[in-house]
């Protein structure tokens, strides 16, 4: 991310989160939080338990956020945001807290019927001594039950509101949520089959070598110490293959 | 194969279709989508840090030793580059890279505790990781990344702490300070679990090949076989060239070392220079009954005694002074104590030492900052009333400093004054680029000791040549030192390396 798309990704960010932007500048910004955000940001439970308490009047923080500290001259003091900055990351995280489930809804005009889709977009992790990360975007319909790939980003290009357009026949799901949550798991575990792994084999003929190695060292011992054990354990959790499977968010959409 | 997935999110979506929450902005959800995409890690190689870290401008060797220990090492190394070459770095970006990675949790950063807020610091800056520094009373279970001193951290309750905790990745500054598998610093590690565990060392063997045994299966048990065997096969008597060159490789398998001369930087020259030293006719007779005190008296018997005695013969009189005062309280016979007095009388007539003298002579000749090595306390007094004396300023160094008068005195050494006198203890972790003239002025028995010296000032970010000054007595216990530093410096070489010059003599 470069210090221009820091500054877009912030100002969009407090915007839709409903905290004033003070001054907006190209290279930093100040940001009056919420209550709400300076809770979830600021890391000072003491200050809000003892505030509500006591009934005072609250005072949320103010923040002066720097994207581009080289394009700035002296004066502005200020938090440096740069990918990478716990504060960025922290961000990021409340994005994905913030903007975990919707329902929305095609801006279509009246006498149209809207068919009713489950969105995920979903995060495959492979992990050994290594990672290697995937994403999917997968709608499902719910009335016929076709699953789609790229879905988020033809959801992009669709005129999408958050309230139901006026006169227009809203089509019930025949497809039950539970249901269609287990069609999108079948569907990623084909997905993930399809996949090379490679990087599976890689990893258990490390840990044969390690494992070899180390029984080596300890050969002719009838009862192995501790120390053994604790190797062992090492080199499980070193190479041990796994997959994780993390939603990062979805939702309910109505679509032509 | 494991397949972990959790229905937080399922739960969270039925609750809201059940409207008994509200839903989400479509805004907040693109944007949480777009940062998903753009942290993706695409790919099992290569190093995902680098965008996180656009602070660090690593070194091509720098980089090339974190994507080796990762991706052929699996993580378990010892990173041996000689002193200055950026070890914290490399340590820094393995640790960042495994921690994106989602690979490792949480973090132990093993040092001794004079370095222990650099580290802290170093892991804030320049990687933006919330490091902490361990103090007592802490609760481990919600600190990822600690750093903590060897000292403590081996101890009562601390080291129980440690233990019951699942720490991932393992990192040991200073690693040479485990070459003794007997003590408890080493036996504490070891049962450490050590899923990545990086050892830090310019010098993996100090004195003799089985350090670098111990070393390596501190890291990983068995890599170079079973103790019986090694031992076989490499007793210090025996030596076979082809066995060597195996063993070479074996240990390149589990360690990286990068000599300056490899890193692409252009470094400045080392200029060694062995520096003989006659001592005056009374100096010598004083050395000569030194040497004789054992036949003397039995407090004087033991061949440690008298080394020790010439050793400091060789620094200067003050250092003997302190030792023959000591020793004086033991003998009980008159004629013994009239015997020590007798020398002790001889030292204060002295009033020069010829090594010191030398010294003046170098310092004024070099005419700039220099950085000057003793062994002995008393030396570093006395040499700082000499210098004063020829109106050289000087300022004193040793580990008694604490970290704030450390500071103030290499200040002052940057600012004011010419030479900083400094003991061995004084030397570890301090960077001092703005000098380059070192003088050696006792000799220790253990080469690392002095390679360790000269990368104070011979590190990057030095732009001059460095000039080394081997101070050696001639005739005396300084050439047989001199002689066991050159036999230690081959063994080095032959197993782990060539070494940047120390010594002139080869």
């Amino acid at each position: 991310m470069q210090p221009q798309e820091i500054n877009e990704y912030l100002h969009h960010f407090f915007r839709n989160s409903n905290c004033e932007i003070l001054t907006q500048h190209p290279h930093y910004m100040n940001v009056q939080l919420t209550i709400e955000m300076d809770k979830k940001i600021m890391n000072r439970p003491f200050y809000w338990r003892y505030i509500e308490t006591v009934g005072e009047t609250p005072n949320p923080a103010k923040l002066m956020l720097i994207t581009d500290i080289e394009q700035l001259r002296d004066g502005i003091k200020g938090e440096v945001l740069h990918i990478g900055s716990p504060r960025l990351h922290q961000l990021f995280r409340v994005t994905r807290e913030m903007g975990s489930f919707v329902k929305m809804h095609e801006q279509v005009s009246s006498d149209e019927v809207l068919t009713p889709w489950l969105g995920v977009n979903v995060k495959v992790s492979y992990r050994s001594h290594q990672t290697k990360e995937l994403l999917y975007s997968l709608g499902i319909n719910l009335m016929t039950g076709a699953v789609f790939q790229d879905f988020q980003e033809t959801l992009c290009t669709l005129d999408l509101v958050n309230e139901p357009p006026e006169h227009v026949f809203h089509l019930p799901f025949i497809i039950k949520p539970q249901r269609a949550f287990e069609r999108l798991d079948h569907v990623i575990n084909q997905l993930i089959e399809k996949e090379d792994h490679q990087w599976v084999d890689e990893a258990k003929k490390r840990w044969r070598k390690d494992q070899a190695v180390l029984d080596y060292f300890y050969e002719g011992l009838d009862e192995k110490p501790n120390s053994y054990e604790i190797e062992k354990q090492a080199i499980a959790e070193r190479f041990m293959p796994r997959i994780t499977i993390d939603i990062i968010n979805g939702g309910l959409f109505y679509l032509r | 194969m494991q397949l972990e997935k959790s229905t937080v999110w399922q739960e969270g979506f039925l609750e809201r279709l059940e409207q008994r929450k509200p839903w989400d902005s479509w805004e907040v959800y693109k944007m949480s989508y777009t940062i998903a995409k753009k942290q993706l890690i695409d790919s099992f190689t290569g190093l995902q840090s680098l965008k996180y870290l656009p602070c660090v401008k690593p070194l091509g060797h720098q980089l090339e030793v974190a994507e080796r220990v990762i991706g052929e090492m699996n993580g378990k190394a010892i990173l041996a580059d000689e002193v200055g070459l950026g070890k914290t770095i490399e340590a820094g970006l393995i640790l960042k890279e495994y921690l994106i990675r989602g690979l490792v949790k949480k973090a132990l950063i093993l040092v001794p505790a004079s370095l222990a807020n650099q580290w802290v610091e170093e892991l804030h800056t320049k990687f933006h990781i919330p490091a902490l520094l361990y103090k007592k009373n802490y609760e481990l279970d919600y600190v990822d990344v600690v750093v903590m001193s060897m000292d403590t951290a081996k101890r009562s309750p601390h080291k129980e702490k440690v233990l019951a905790q699942d720490y991932d990745l393992i990192i040991v500054d200073e690693a040479h300070k485990l070459k003794n598998h007997q003590t408890i610093s080493y036996k504490f590690v070891e049962n450490l679990k050590k899923k990545f565990c990086l050892l830090l060392t310019a010098t993996p063997i100090q004195n003799d090949i089985f350090e670098l045994f111990y070393l390596v299966t501190l890291l990983k048990q068995g890599h170079l076989g079973n103790y019986e065997e090694f031992s076989s096969i490499f007793s210090t008597k025996k030596r076979n060239a082809e066995q060597e060159e195996y063993l070479k490789e074996l240990v390149g398998q589990v360690m990286v070392r990068n000599r300056r001369q490899d890193t692409g930087v252009e470094w400045t020259k080392r200029k060694v220079q062995a520096i003989p030293v006659e001592f005056t006719s009374s100096e010598k007779e004083t050395y000569r009954i030194l040497s004789k005190l054992k036949e003397v008296s039995p407090v004087f018997a033991d061949s440690f005694t008298t080394l020790t005695l010439q050793r400091e013969m060789c620094s200067s009189q003050d250092a003997v002074f302190v030792t023959l005062s000591k020793l004086l309280e033991e003998c009980t016979s008159p004629q013994e104590k009239e015997h020590v007095n007798a020398i002790m009388r001889q030292l204060v007539q002295q009033s020069t030492h010829s090594k010191a003298d030398k010294a003046v002579e170098l310092i004024t000749q070099a005419n700039d900052k220099v950085i000057l090595f003793t062994e002995y306390r008393a030396t570093q007094l006395y040499l700082s009333d000499v210098l004063f004396s020829k109106g050289i300023s000087n300022v004193i160094f040793n580990g008694r400093l604490s970290k704030n008068s450390r500071e103030w005195i290499k200040h002052l050494f940057q600012q004011k004054a010419q030479v900083l006198i400094a003991t061995e203890s004084g030397a570890e972790g301090i960077n001092l680029q703005f000098c380059h003239h070192v003088i050696n002025y006792d000799l220790p028995w253990n080469p690392m000791k002095l390679e360790q010296r000269i990368g104070r000032v011979h590190r990057l970010g030095q732009a001059h040549d460095v000039h080394i000054y081997n101070l050696a007595v001639q005739d005396t216990i300084d050439d047989h030192i001199l002689g066991v530093l050159e036999g230690k410096i081959e063994t080095f070489e032959k197993v782990v390396g060539e070494l940047d010059d120390i010594l002139t003599t080869r």
